[in-house]
């Protein structure tokens, strides 16, 4: 007989983390957090543990998952994701996103970004729900535990699928900055199309991106490497960074060391590949 | 005779060449003044040698070696039409994506000839072409599949290889139903497609990897596009909303929403219940898509259907904001399969399995004194005459319930996700 899953299991440890901390992000997930919130309940959020939060690494970006996203850019609520970037008086948010890490799985690059640009919305986009999950809980803890400073009020994660719907979020040239870390590599030929980064995905990822916006792209498998390269480079509306701007770029240097995977790399003494790409004016049309 | 419905047709646009599917075949009619003749007839010859695998469901086991799955008949049922026939602008060429080998077909069309129709290209494809449209050179074919991508391919070239297909020149992550070519008042073309994810994507031609803008709306799968000869930036959709919209493309905003679910209402029967794995406790989900929305090429209003009912209903379309009205309804004796327009008629097939004389085709014609459409019994039936006689002969095109092809398809492109996680 097929034991069930320890989260499905209501007498397992992980399924009453998991029932606990469903509750807890449900009251807290869209709620300002903010020095008054947080001198009522006193004392300091534990980080959510990665170990209660494990899924299945691999999801297929073409099944119709249940997911949440607008009609249309204009009808997304930011406000619930970023409530200290909303004017209470205008109705109107006080900036919008900008930066984008799709498929951010745990984090941990939107974590380190936050205070290198705190005047900008960062939004992490991932597909399984469990990781999306644990950001969730990870956002709110460290917002509770950073209030006084108004500490991570600028990153936010969404649950969805950004092959299909990134255009439902964003405006045309509305994000500065994308990446693409350690994505899914995807290695059968049969599965290419499910990868991340393909020629006609990347004229999607073209709109969204402003003329002169970068794609951050970094993979520790060489393939996937070689295969994003060459696509960036093939598509007219993208041309490659050089080396030394690689090497001065902030942004390069947290993508290297901040991300999860990354530091799992590091762990294992494995490569890791960086390719940065401008998104390059938009040639006259004919 | 119970006969098998014709699955889709096209007519040049004065109307007197008249292209019917059924099953595999493909039949062409000519008319002059009143009276019809059989112009062309091509049947699918790879449709042959499929059947005779008795539509045994081909496995690979993992050494590569072809294994063959016991009762497994879906393979042949699902994958054996002939679907989206196209004429190109100048109508000298006829066009169709053919499902026995995912191939696009390119005939010449002969009018000298005994038999009009001449298979001069034979195209396959990776993936299934779900749609086609013809570029205004009438050279370059955009070939829209069910994996997502637009290829692109000449009329006039080499055939080439399966797998050696030159990049997609744009795509979806998600089956695309539609596609349209067409320009701006500007003279910029442009490649507008729809998809299964409620979307519709515009995009710069030949410069296809420049999005131009999305157009908003949709809550369901799209299943049908259209866009006016009469005013180049009107753009119909449909699918699985209860409205058809109508969108200013080039500016990018919906102009207005038609509704027709209380229109509908009647017509709906027992085969508009969800399937079983989508009910709820009550069995009583009800799931209806619209399958085709035309729009007449001299009058200012368009057609459409739901699926699986046997009405065709007519908006009225105001040239200027593009705003829709209904019009009228039309009814029929059996359930309508295709739909497609020449000249100042609307050429309506229908689902005539369970009656036992039903007429197969009927063209409603649009009538300027009084201002409405009304079928045109006199042309319906000479032209019935000769459809009968066409049909007689091919023993294969009669109706057999094992054989039978799904001519209503277009619900299933709606999405469950609540089902899953």
């Amino acid at each position: 007989m097929k034991t069930k899953p320890l989260s499905q299991d209501p007498g397992s440890k992980r399924y009453a983390y998991r029932v606990n901390k469903e509750e807890n992000r449900k009251e807290l997930k869209h709620v300002k957090i903010d020095e008054n919130s947080v001198a009522q309940k006193n004392g300091k959020l534990d980080l959510p543990k990665k170990k209660f939060y494990r899924q299945r690494a691999h999801s297929n970006p073409f099944s119709d998952h249940q997911l949440d996203y607008p009609a249309s850019p204009d009808e997304m609520d930011w406000s619930k994701l970023y409530p200290h970037f909303y004017d209470q008086e205008t109705g109107k948010m006080a900036k919008q996103v900008t930066i984008a890490d799709i498929g951010c799985g745990f984090g941990g690059l939107m974590v380190d970004l936050s205070p290198e640009f705190p005047d900008e919305l960062i939004l992490g986009m991932e597909i399984r729900v469990q990781v999306t999950n644990y950001v969730e809980d990870r956002i709110i803890a460290l917002r509770s535990n950073h209030a006084k400073e108004e500490g991570y009020q600028n990153i936010n994660v969404l649950r969805g699928n950004a092959m299909k719907f990134l255009p439902n979020f964003f405006h045309k040239g509305q994000l500065s900055k994308m990446f693409f870390c350690f994505p899914d590599p995807h290695f059968k030929q049969r599965k290419h199309k499910a990868r991340i980064i393909t020629n006609t995905l990347l004229s999607e990822y073209a709109y969204v991106l402003k003329e002169g916006g970068v794609v951050y792209t970094i993979t520790d498998v060489e393939d996937l490497h070689h295969w994003m390269v060459k696509h960036l480079e093939e598509h007219p509306l993208f041309e490659r960074l050089s080396e030394s701007w690689e090497n001065e770029d902030k942004c390069v240097s947290i993508m290297r060391n901040a991300t999860e995977e990354g530091k799992k790399v590091e762990r294992k003494r494995g490569d890791k590949f960086v390719a940065c790409f401008r998104r390059v004016q938009t040639p006259e049309i004919i | 005779m119970s006969c098998y419905p014709l699955q889709c047709s096209v007519a040049s646009s004065d109307g007197t060449l008249l292209f019917f599917v059924c099953k595999s075949t493909i039949l062409a009619f000519k008319q002059r003044k009143d009276e019809f003749e059989q112009a062309g007839r091509w049947t699918d010859s790879l449709f042959q040698i499929d059947s005779e695998q008795d539509g045994v469901k081909k496995l690979k086991s993992n050494n590569g070696e072809a294994v063959k799955k016991a009762d497994s008949t879906i393979g042949s049922a699902f994958s054996l039409q002939i679907r989206n026939l196209t004429l190109s602008s100048d109508e000298s060429k006829l066009i169709a994506c053919a499902d026995s080998d995912k191939s696009v077909l390119i005939f010449d069309i002969d009018y000298n000839s005994s038999d009009c129709l001449k298979l001069v290209k034979r195209q396959p494809f990776p993936k299934r072409p779900n749609a086609i449209a013809i570029g205004d050179d009438g050279d370059t074919v955009t070939i829209a599949d069910k994996f997502g991508d637009v290829h692109q391919m000449s009329i006039s070239g080499q055939v080439s290889a399966v797998g050696e297909e030159s990049q997609p020149i744009l795509g979806h992550v998600s089956m695309l139903t539609d596609i349209i070519m067409t320009k701006d008042s500007d003279g910029h073309r442009f490649v507008i497609t729809s998809d299964r994810d409620e979307h519709i994507k515009i995009s710069h031609y030949p410069q296809c990897f420049i999005v131009d803008k999305w157009l908003f709306g949709h809550k369901q799968f799209i299943s049908s596009m259209c866009c006016p000869s009469w005013n180049s930036n009107l753009l119909f959709s449909a699918g699985g909303d209860d409205s058809i919209f109508a969108w200013d493309w080039e500016k990018g905003t919906k102009l207005s929403q038609f509704n027709y679910s209380e229109l509908i209402k009647p017509y709906l029967t027992n085969a508009h219940l969800a399937a079983d794995r989508f009910q709820n406790d009550e069995k009583d989900i009800i799931e209806y898509a619209v399958s085709k929305v035309v729009t007449s090429s001299t009058a200012h209003c368009l057609a459409f259907f739901v699926e699986a009912t046997r009405c065709i209903v007519l908006l009225d379309v105001c040239p200027k904001t593009g705003s829709l009205s209904l019009k009228q309804t039309v009814e029929f004796s059996n359930n309508v399969v295709s739909l497609s327009q020449a000249n100042n008629e609307f050429i309506v097939t229908l689902d005539t399995q369970s009656s036992a004389d039903g007429i197969l085709v009927e063209f409603v014609t649009y009538e300027p004194d009084t201002g409405i459409f009304k079928v045109n019994i006199p042309k319906c039936q000479a032209f019935e005459k000769v459809l009968a006689a066409a049909l007689k002969d091919q023993n294969q095109l009669g109706s057999d319930a094992t054989d039978l092809y799904p001519l209503y398809s277009t619900i299933s492109l709606k999405k469950h996700g609540e089902h899953y996680s």
